[in-house]
């Protein structure tokens, strides 16, 4: 997995042809532009190794730099001149990435649980706002393994358990300095946890109808433009105004869960999230209707896969899914071990740099949030960190951690929290 | 190619190696395909109306459909065709069991809080080529109705599927398949002290409910105006409204078996049948054929004498009363996995046992043609008929003899299953 990394890696080195001391003036379109620091301004120079920008162009500089102004990137790409006032950070052995951004996480509640409400088999009216702790142990655990995005959901017991918020994962601060978007999207379960014994939703079929008929008021209060006090954000998200994240797994789920958030309700911007036993068997029908995937934190199966071991995003990716990415589901697997998913989704035949992908600008982008996260780019939010190799090499540890022009995590300074 | 290969794999492990399949695109009979000869001793066409079977017949197959059913000796072999002697063998439709649960991972088909769930699609429930399907095909089971418990009156609705496909786009035949209706005893809920009259009271009230809906949006069809809202608790209505679904109904004794034929059918113009139809249900057999509904009779293929006022100390085939009183369209079903999904051959072997009439192909085409007609499906499936998907089974004989069993089957054109002799899996 390694080998086939950096094998790209030096590819992409070698056509970009840019090397220290070169002269040209690189593309300022592609990688943005240096400027003059302003009175009173704060700007960040970062040298590094070998830089991965997840941009489009899939651009991989060897070495690179990325100069921070404020809160945001304004540049990325091949090493040039700084002006001078600029805070300069070399790290010729070090490789920076993206901060990365996890979309399936419960870890806001700083492990109270706190993120089941199981009254009611649909909760469309709930939020997970007044449950979070910002910068809670396991936050700052993830913060020093790279993930600086997550979407802080609440749980699975039901069909619909509300919304869910994107936070940075700042070592410190409060809700309005961490919060990125609140509601940030709606949590929606269609297996296995949500059943219920006694009440309606024993089957998917009850599942798949208690949901068809909130989003069926929704709509309705949509269509005569009625604003709905308990139907609010579900009207939002049917005008694909948030995004919808969708716990599914066997393929008689995942493909109910195509059907209905990708084929149905085609205006909603639903992400299939977990896919995870036979689900793997619907990967070309998501492909043809171009849902998202979000795959863990079980990225194989064996069960029903006729005695062979399949890695589920080697399949997605196969079958040509839409923007795979990868997740933890934390606590269930600590969140700060979501590079390790990526690594497993490679161990088991995906290939190496589409789970760089599934960790950084993938998720950003199924969420529609890769305008400020999951890329280093001119305009993005400085979300930056520093490893010390390959990132998805379990033997790389994280040196340094910024969100939004901010440190946040120096292992020198600090010791190895992960 | 990751779903050419997935089937090329399951294929391996149903054959055990018996299949060679190299690309779809290649194979003899599949859609893209060579064109596919087979020639057996016997063909069981079971049209309609037409030609029931044929001696020493060639079934041509190309890109997945039936092209023709010959004789031999009028064939001159076109050109490009694969070959295959199937010795003394016989090919027969594959068989269609419009009343099955096992479409799903086992369970999964019942919602009881309410009374009527007619909202509900067990459609979301499929997981296609599952075990039991499996097993299915090597009993020549090609196309099944997989359909909600009765737990309730309206259990929701079903889902007409194929049992040997991968895919559940290809896997789909109609969705909704039909809707379910129990109309006694499993739905009863004694503890409350639910009888047949509330319950069929809940029945009348929903369907009246589902179809006013459907007029609604019948009306916004034809003249526009507003556009009604889209309510899923009674969007199936407006397929069942426009007859393109039936109502299949778990129904049986006497006035349970007239109540599904007076109210569905007589009082509310739907399309029903009768599923299991047992312990005196033939006694309503001439309304039955007077308003044009069907019986599909299974999984209690027999009537005992104990207790029963209507029989006369024998034992009587269901099948076979209803036949005697005067029903036309007959089939059978198993309810699987009630009585398992591959003894559908059995359960018209069963009824013929006990004095069910099979002198005319009755057996074979309550198995075929007769259910692929009353779930309206019959453009596609249930006959051995040009144009029609290729869903081929080889057998040794008579289906409706325990002692035949199944060597080969196709779907869509595709081989599904090879008996592996010696060790065959049913």
């Amino acid at each position: 997995m390694v080998k086939r990394l950096l094998g790209l890696t030096l590819l992409a080195a070698l056509s970009s042809c840019f090397a220290t001391g070169d002269k040209s003036t690189p593309d300022a379109k592609r990688f943005g532009r240096v400027s003059e620091l302003g009175e009173g301004e704060h700007g960040l120079a970062i040298t590094c190794g070998k830089l991965f920008t997840l941009a489009d162009d899939d651009a991989v500089l060897a070495p690179g730099l990325i100069v921070v102004r404020g809160k945001s990137i304004d540049y990325a790409g091949p090493v040039i001149d700084v002006p001078a006032g600029y805070e300069l950070v070399d790290a010729p052995d070090l490789w920076a990435a993206p901060g990365m951004v996890d979309l399936h996480s419960h870890v806001q509640t700083g492990g109270w649980g706190d993120i089941n409400d199981m009254v009611l088999p649909c909760n469309p009216n709930f939020r997970t706002s007044p449950t979070i702790v910002p910068a809670n142990a396991s936050i700052r655990r993830a913060c020093a393994a790279g993930v600086t995005t997550l979407f802080g959901i609440p749980g699975s017991g039901t069909n619909n358990s509300g919304f869910g918020v994107l936070y940075k994962t700042r070592c410190s601060g409060n809700y309005e300095e961490c919060v990125l978007a609140d509601p940030g999207g709606m949590k929606v379960a269609q297996d296995y946890n949500p059943e219920r014994s006694v009440d309606l939703g024993a089957s998917r079929a009850g599942m798949a109808w208690t949901l068809e008929h909130f989003n069926s008021m929704a709509i309705a209060a949509n269509e005569q433009g009625r604003d709905e006090l308990a139907l609010r954000n579900l009207q939002r998200v049917h005008k694909g105004e948030l995004p919808v994240l969708i716990h599914t797994a066997g393929s008689d789920a995942c493909h109910t869960t195509i059907r209905m958030w990708g084929e149905v309700h085609p205006d909603t911007r639903a992400v299939l999230s977990h896919g995870c036993f036979d689900g793997y068997r619907v990967a070309p029908y998501a492909a043809r209707v171009g849902i998202p995937v979000n795959l863990g934190p079980r990225t194989f199966d064996w069960f029903q896969s006729e005695g062979e071991w399949v890695g589920t995003p080697e399949r997605y990716e196969a079958a040509g899914a839409n923007l795979v990415s990868v997740n933890t589901d934390a606590p269930v697997m600590p969140q700060e071990e979501l590079f390790l998913q990526g690594a497993m989704g490679a161990r088991y035949g995906a290939s190496s740099y589409l789970m760089l992908k599934a960790c950084t600008v993938h998720p950003a982008k199924s969420f529609g949030i890769d305008d400020k996260v999951g890329s280093l780019q001119p305009g993005r939010h400085a979300d930056v960190v520093l490893w010390r190799g390959d990132p998805l090499d379990p033997r790389s540890f994280v040196e340094k951690v910024w969100i939004e022009g901010t440190l946040q995590y120096d292992r020198a300074a600090e010791g190895q929290r992960f | 190619m990751v779903a050419a290969a997935f089937a090329t794999r399951a294929l391996a492990a149903v054959a055990a190696g018996s299949v060679v399949a190299t690309s779809a695109a290649q194979v003899a009979g599949e859609r893209g395909g060579p064109g596919l000869a087979l020639i057996a001793s016997k063909a069981l066409i079971a049209s309609w109306d037409g030609p029931q079977f044929l001696d020493d017949a060639v079934l041509l197959v190309k890109d997945g459909k039936i092209e023709r059913c010959v004789a031999r000796e009028s064939l001159e072999m076109p050109e490009g065709y694969h070959v295959v002697d199937l010795g003394g063998a016989w090919v027969m439709p594959g068989m269609i069991d419009l009343h099955s649960h096992i479409g799903g991972r086992g369970g999964d088909i019942n919602d009881m809080v309410y009374q009527t769930n007619e909202g509900l699609r067990v459609s979301s429930a499929v997981v296609p080529r599952n075990l039991d399907m499996l097993r299915c095909l090597s009993a020549g089971v090609t196309s099944v109705l997989f359909i909600p418990g009765s737990g309730t009156n309206m259990g929701g609705q079903g889902v007409l599927i194929k049992t040997g496909l991968s895919e559940f786009e290809e896997t789909r035949i109609r969705d909704p398949g039909s809707m379910k209706v129990a109309q006694g005893d499993n739905p009863t809920r004694w503890g409350y002290g639910m009888g047949r009259s509330m319950m069929n009271y809940h029945i009348r009230t929903s369907v009246r409910r589902g179809l006013a809906y459907a007029k609604r949006w019948e009306q916004f069809e034809q003249r526009g105006g507003e556009r009604p809202l889209v309510d899923p608790q009674f969007e199936t209505f407006r397929a069942l409204s426009k007859h393109e679904a039936q109502i299949s109904t778990h129904t049986q004794i006497y006035q349970l078996v007239h109540s599904t034929i007076r109210i569905l059918k007589q009082e509310f113009g739907l399309d029903v049948f009768i599923d299991h139809g047992e312990w005196g249900g033939f006694l309503a057999a001439p309304e039955a054929e007077r308003l044009g509904v069907a019986a599909i009779v299974g999984p209690r293929e027999i009537d005992t004498p104990e207790g029963r006022q209507y029989t006369d100390g024998q034992i009587l085939s269901c099948a076979g009363e209803f036949q005697a009183r005067g029903l036309s369209k007959i089939g059978f079903n198993t309810d699987a996995p009630v009585v398992p999904a591959e003894e559908l051959p059995l359960q018209a072997a069963v009824a013929t046992r006990y004095g069910f009439d099979a002198s005319s192909m009755q057996a074979v085409r309550g198995l075929t043609i007769v259910p692929a007609v009353v779930a309206g499906i019959d453009a596609r499936v249930g006959s051995l008929e040009p144009g029609k998907d290729a869903d081929v089974v080889v057998i040794t004989g008579d289906p409706a003899d325990p002692r035949s069993y199944v060597q080969r089957v196709w779907s869509n054109g595709r081989e599904v299953y090879v008996a592996k002799e010696g060790a065959r899996t049913w």
